[in-house]
């Protein structure tokens, strides 16, 4: 058997005669058990939920009677984001930002604005998720098992002897690396475990997958050589300890929390409040379509009356109250995108500043690769939005475009007794608006999303790679 | 014919930390078969000349070699043709007596069956109900006899004591003695470096004196040069000042 084998044997012979680190061991693989199976029953569950909500959602639309098409549009409807399967890993900003709308004319849904957006990549820090335990808890659980890896065998003296029957510094971390890599992979592998059965699920993606078992792997290898190049720096295993429990405490717990405040300062952003107060300020300004002196409405009212050729509204082919809904939708829409769209830019400045904070915490790019390849992350969620908006616009002008095709602007102004009746449209209608079929983002582009993380996540590894090999050539030395 | 290198061959060899020189040109050759005790004032560069046949520090110019190999260029390599016994034994607390020495033969290439092990054991004096406890309760001496016991085992040239018999009794001393003089018996070469003047005058086939970081004194144990160690002890009480 070969000095590194052995030397990596008797490390394990160690931590199993260590009944505090078994205990540990222990407490993190049941930890990654609950994690895994509360993550899943929840994901299913609430994709069982959301499926049955999308369902009866459509079916009470589909099963409007004969109605006004304007009523119609404040009826409204209600849509559904569909969970893949990746976020019972990873459910990122998605228990936060939700994944239901309401959508109905003239507005958007204010979720668009809602506070929650602030900074919304990486603020959520405690759900007990696979990816919650892999990227906080196993680094820890890496840390207590092996600060004393390199710096004991100083300490105690017993470096010297293992040099002494012949092992090189060389063999020697190696051995340590290989006894802490395999205690990586059994720390992982639940985890792994409940990401292979997610794997067997329809719609689950591969090159995410890959992308999210490539990144844990690196961020564990990480820990790993960092644990290594820390205890053979220092001379005793206690300063090792207090060192790597701090970095820990840093790089996990504090940055990922600091940073995002950090993003929403240098980047601020509209609340709720402000964006409405806003866009009802604006909306006054846009012009009143029952104004028959509002300049905007009346220059449309002339440009359609010269398409159709007629002199007055009631001779045109078209309701022209129908007219006006659409035009009216035209403008509310440009004036929300245009909102949506500054908001969207300021949190894109906010989400790559976040971003670029990997380069100082190795565990918020972990985060942003795993949200970003389980499509969890403010992008999946702005895709919902956009999607959803896209939705809502079409729906509302195909109601428009049925009030003024369907309705007759003379029955549509008149107020007799049956003249409520005959505004109505069948409801057979209702059923021909298609349904709202959220378009998820291919595998490949989620993982091009992830990459940035993962090669972060990457360069550490080397640098901390680097700092080994530094490290080893002085093990042992008298300092 | 050409006479045998000596395993443990040291020549001219200066080392300094900084500005502090430690060896000043120190000469020292120990012949297979034979055990040479290294005596010294504190700060003589006792220490310092083990560190340096084990490579764990780097001459400044001179020439050494452990059975041929240069420590400094092959510290490695040197290590292998060495069994080390320090003064404070270092050894794994979570391994029993018996998990000691075969994890650390294993790790010298050698691997040896229970019964060996146990043979060594009990030649070193460590009794039968001590073989399969961990060291986490044991006592210096205990300690020192599981690593006298690997060191017997190793089937290695050269053979470095430092202060073995500090903190022993006399009969573990003596006890001690015969084991080196087992080894020694079977073609290694053995470096002894001690303040006990009496253990050295009696396993002893040389006796060298350091002083200054050089080899100040070197007496036989037999033969016309045949050290006196009445005499030897006064000189080391004086201080070390070995008239040559």
């Amino acid at each position: 058997m070969n000095r590194v084998r052995l030397i990596a044997g008797d490390e394990l012979r160690l931590m199993v005669r260590n009944r505090v680190a078994v205990i540990a061991f222990v407490l993190l693989v049941l930890l990654t058990l609950v994690a895994v199976a509360s993550s899943w029953a929840h994901q299913r569950a609430n994709a069982d939920l959301r499926a049955r909500h999308a369902a009866a959602a459509d079916a009470a639309f589909d099963a409007q009677p004969d109605r006004h098409p304007h009523r119609v549009v404040h009826y409204g409807h209600f849509i559904f984001r569909p969970l893949g399967p990746l976020a019972a890993f990873d459910p990122g900003v998605d228990s936060f930002t939700g994944n239901s709308m309401f959508l109905e004319g003239h507005r958007q849904n204010t979720a668009n604005f809602g506070d929650v957006r602030q900074s919304s990549l990486l603020v959520r820090f405690g759900q007990l998720t696979p990816a919650f335990v892999l990227q906080v808890v196993a680094p820890l659980l890496l840390v207590f098992l092996g600060y004393g890896a390199l710096a004991r065998e100083s300490e105690r003296g017993t470096l010297r002897l293992l040099m002494l029957q012949g092992a090189s510094r060389g063999q020697v971390v190696r051995g340590k690396l290989l006894a802490l890599g395999i205690v990586a992979v059994l720390a992982g592998l639940p985890a792994m475990i409940g990401f292979a059965l997610i794997a067997g699920q329809p719609g689950a993606l591969a090159l995410p997958m890959l992308t999210i078992a490539a990144g844990y792997f690196a961020y564990l290898a990480l820990w790993v050589v960092l644990i290594l190049a820390v205890s053979a720096l220092v001379r005793r295993s206690r300063d090792a300890l207090l060192v790597l429990v701090a970095l820990w405490a840093v790089v996990t717990v504090l940055l990922p929390r600091i940073m995002p405040d950090v993003a929403g300062a240098a980047v601020p952003l509209r609340n709720r409040l402000q964006t409405d107060v806003a866009i009802a300020r604006d909306l006054r300004q846009m012009g009143d379509s029952h104004n028959p002196d509002d300049p905007h409405f009346a220059a449309f009212r002339q440009q359609v009356l010269d398409r159709y050729g007629v002199t007055r509204i009631e001779d045109l082919p078209v309701n022209y109250k129908g007219l006006v809904g659409m035009e009216g939708e035209r403008l509310t829409t440009a004036l929300f995108d245009r909102y949506a769209g500054d908001s969207y830019a300021a949190q894109d400045r906010q989400n790559a500043l976040v971003r670029a904070a990997g380069i100082v915490s190795p565990a918020i790019a972990i985060r942003t690769l795993s949200m970003a390849a389980a499509g969890t992350d403010f992008a999946g969620h702005r895709r919902f939005l956009e999607q959803a908006e896209a939705y809502r616009y079409d729906l509302v002008q195909r109601l428009n475009r049925l009030q003024a095709e369907g309705v007759s602007y003379a029955d549509d102004t008149a107020i007799d007794p049956a003249a409520d009746r005959r505004k109505r449209v069948e409801a057979g209608n209702w059923d021909a608006m298609p349904d709202f079929r959220f378009v998820g983002p291919s595998g490949s582009a989620l993982a091009r999303a992830a990459l940035p993380g993962l090669l972060v996540v990457v360069g550490w590894l080397a640098a901390a790679a680097l700092l080994l090999a530094f490290a080893t050539r002085r093990l042992g030395d008298r300092r | 014919m050409t006479e045998p290198a000596a395993p443990i061959l040291i020549q001219d060899l200066h080392l300094a930390y900084g500005a502090h020189r430690v060896l000043d040109g120190l000469s020292l050759a120990v012949p297979a078969a034979s055990i040479t005790a290294l005596l010294g004032g504190n700060g003589a560069g006792k220490s310092t000349t083990l560190a340096a046949l084990l490579g764990f520090v780097r001459a400044g110019s001179g020439r050494i070699a452990v059975n041929g190999i240069d420590p400094g260029a092959d510290p490695d390599g040197a290590r292998r043709q060495i069994a080390y016994l320090p003064e404070n034994v270092a050894l794994y607390e979570h391994l029993t007596a018996v998990e000691n020495a075969d994890y650390l033969l294993a790790l010298s290439g050698e691997r040896h069956e229970r019964g060996a092990i146990t043979d060594a054991l009990t030649g070193a004096g460590l009794q039968d109900r001590a073989w399969d406890q961990r060291l986490g309760g044991f006592s210096k001496g205990m300690r020192q006899k599981v690593a006298i016991a690997v060191a017997l085992l190793r089937q290695v040239p050269v053979l470095l004591l430092d202060e073995p018999t500090s903190g022993l009794d006399p009969r573990a001393t003596a006890d001690f003695n015969a084991l080196v003089s087992a080894v020694r018996d079977r073609g290694t070469a053995v470096l002894m470096v001690t303040h006990d003047l009496l253990s050295a005058a009696d396993v002893a086939d040389r006796i060298a004196f350091l002083e200054a970081g050089r080899v100040a004194h070197e007496a036989d144990a037999s033969g016309p040069d045949r050290f006196d160690v009445r005499a030897l002890h006064a000189r080391f009480q004086a201080g070390g000042q070995v008239a040559a």
